[in-house]
């Protein structure tokens, strides 16, 4: 039986989820609740948020977070097809595996340009 | 001791005479104590003959009467009528096929519980004379979790990644993997890798965890199997580095 | 048993005929059959929010590097009515997500000390302290911003 290459995205499943599990719930709160309800808005303001993603160690940060956010997702998605009964698995790691890697990109891009 | 009456609806299949399996009920007189093992032995006894079941030390250590009752993955002799009303459903272990009533086909499981090479492979094989294997405490509680596994087959009744793909070398099997791997008298990891890092091992697992949430052991398969992906994992990644081994 | 029903299962050597019956499952429904696979499939959904949200970031990031103009438009996304709902949903699935992964820890680590396996109870612990440290951090850090 040859061996399985899951074991590289697990890696960054497993990564991302523990990240994810921690970070999570606070930047939702502090980016997508927050905002709503008038709170924050110092924080959120352009040049405070251009001023802190500005830093680079901010960026790294950021980067880290979302890059594995992606790919936690995308190799949870990848199960998650299986398990609603879409078999062709190989068809699905690409796609999404691929729009992760977009996703990597663009964030780096977008990132260089703060 | 109070006496009262419950009703068994039990899946039944005949091969010789049934096209496919239907529920038959049965009307059964029990003790306070009783397990459901119990209330289907006095079924045979008293009232059906035919009817077909596996069971034996009736105490939870041998798991051979491992079923689901009310849709849940038991063993026949844990399960005590007095947590129970009305009607109890009986029907045999989940994706395996049915021989017969409650008998289910299990070669499948034998084959891939060899498949994983469950006996200790050492360094240097000792003779007799040579004395003993030493093992400190702390060594034995690293893997004597795993041990405990009497191939009940109730995690792999629940284990819905076994039931969508039958490959899967499933729960307990590779508990047992990871039983030996951990053992500190075994150096047949790698040995076992082929088996463990194929994915039909341990990567058609998705933590569902129903597997140990059944175990009436505590073995906790889940848990073995996740800790077999990590060390799996590294050990993929080391194959691809310079010295590494394929 | 009719004589020719016990004709029937007798093979020619005299056993009894075997027909092992195999029990269909659903492919796309399977984890609607108990509450366990539901409470599954609820968490392993998170990973769609957390896909979106990430997106959502990313442009975040895009039309922040474009303008103050760019950056207000995309806080008026954030603050509209489906962007409320969405960040609630991605929320909720947020805390599912991470009570899900904490329960799971001690069982995909299992840590030995002192020739004892270290109860999961504590682990999981550790893991909501420091949970809510770094939630608290990040609070701070934005009320003073």
């Amino acid at each position: 039986m040859a061996r399985s290459a899951k074991a590289v995205p697990w890696f960054l499943f497993a990564a991302g989820g523990t990240v994810l599990a921690f970070i999570l719930p606070v930047m939702i709160f502090v980016t997508g609740l927050a905002p709503a309800v008038g709170m924050f808005s110092g924080a959120l303001s352009y040049d405070t948020m251009s001023g802190f993603v500005g830093n680079w160690l901010i960026k790294l940060i950021l980067l880290g977070i979302i890059v594995l956010a992606l790919w936690h997702a995308a190799h949870r998605l990848r199960v998650c097809a299986h398990d609603f009964g879409i078999r062709a698995d190989t068809a699905v790691a690409w796609v999404l595996y691929s729009l992760a890697a977009l996703g990597s990109l663009a964030t780096i891009i977008a990132l260089l340009r703060v | 001791m109070s006496i009262r009456t419950i009703k068994l609806e039990v899946l039944r299949y005949r091969p010789e005479q049934d096209k496919e399996p239907f529920f038959q009920t049965y009307t059964v007189p029990c003790e306070e104590e009783w397990v459901v093992l119990d209330a289907l032995n006095h079924v045979k006894d008293e009232i059906d003959r035919t009817l077909s079941y596996r069971w034996s030390c009736h105490m939870f250590v041998c798991g051979s009467c491992g079923m689901v009752i009310n849709g849940e993955e038991k063993l026949g002799c844990k399960a005590f009528l007095r947590d129970y009303s009305g009607t109890i459903r009986i029907e045999p272990l989940r994706n395996f096929p049915i021989e017969r009533d409650l008998v289910i086909v299990q070669d499948d499981f034998i084959e891939k519980l060899t498949s994983v090479k469950p006996y200790l492979i050492p360094k240097e094989e000792k003779s007799i004379e040579q004395g003993t294997y030493k093992q400190t405490p702390t060594e034995l509680k690293t893997y004597k979790q795993y041990s405990m596994c009497m191939n009940c087959l109730l995690c792999y009744s629940a284990c819905p990644q076994y039931g969508l793909e039958s490959e899967f070398i499933g729960p307990a099997a590779l508990a047992l993997a990871h039983r030996y791997n951990t053992d500190s008298r075994d150096v047949g990891r790698s040995a076992r890798e082929d088996m463990a890092a194929a994915h039909e091992g341990v990567w058609a697992c998705s933590f569902v965890g129903a597997c140990s949430q059944v175990c009436p052991k505590d073995v906790d398969p889940a848990g073995a199997i996740q800790q077999l992906k990590f060390s799996s994992a590294v050990d993929y990644l080391t194959s691809y580095l310079p010295g590494g081994k394929r | 048993m009719s004589s020719q029903a016990q004709q029937a299962s007798m093979a020619q050597d005299g056993a009894t005929v075997r027909r092992p019956y195999v029990r269909p499952i659903s492919k796309t429904s399977w984890f609607m059959t108990h509450s366990r696979y539901k409470h599954y499939m609820l968490h392993e959904i998170s990973s769609l929010f957390v896909a979106i949200y990430a997106v959502i970031l990313i442009v975040g990031l895009f039309r922040l590097g474009s303008g103050p103009a760019a950056w207000q438009g995309w806080l008026d996304a954030v603050t509209s009515p489906i962007g409320i709902l969405f960040s609630l949903a991605a929320f909720v699935f947020s805390i599912i997500h991470a009570t899900a992964w904490f329960k799971a820890v001690p069982q995909a680590m299992r840590l030995m000390r002192g020739g004892e396996v270290v109860p999961g109870n504590l682990i999981i612990g550790v893991h909501y302290v420091v949970w809510a440290v770094v939630s608290l951090f990040v609070l701070i850090l934005a009320g003073v911003a």
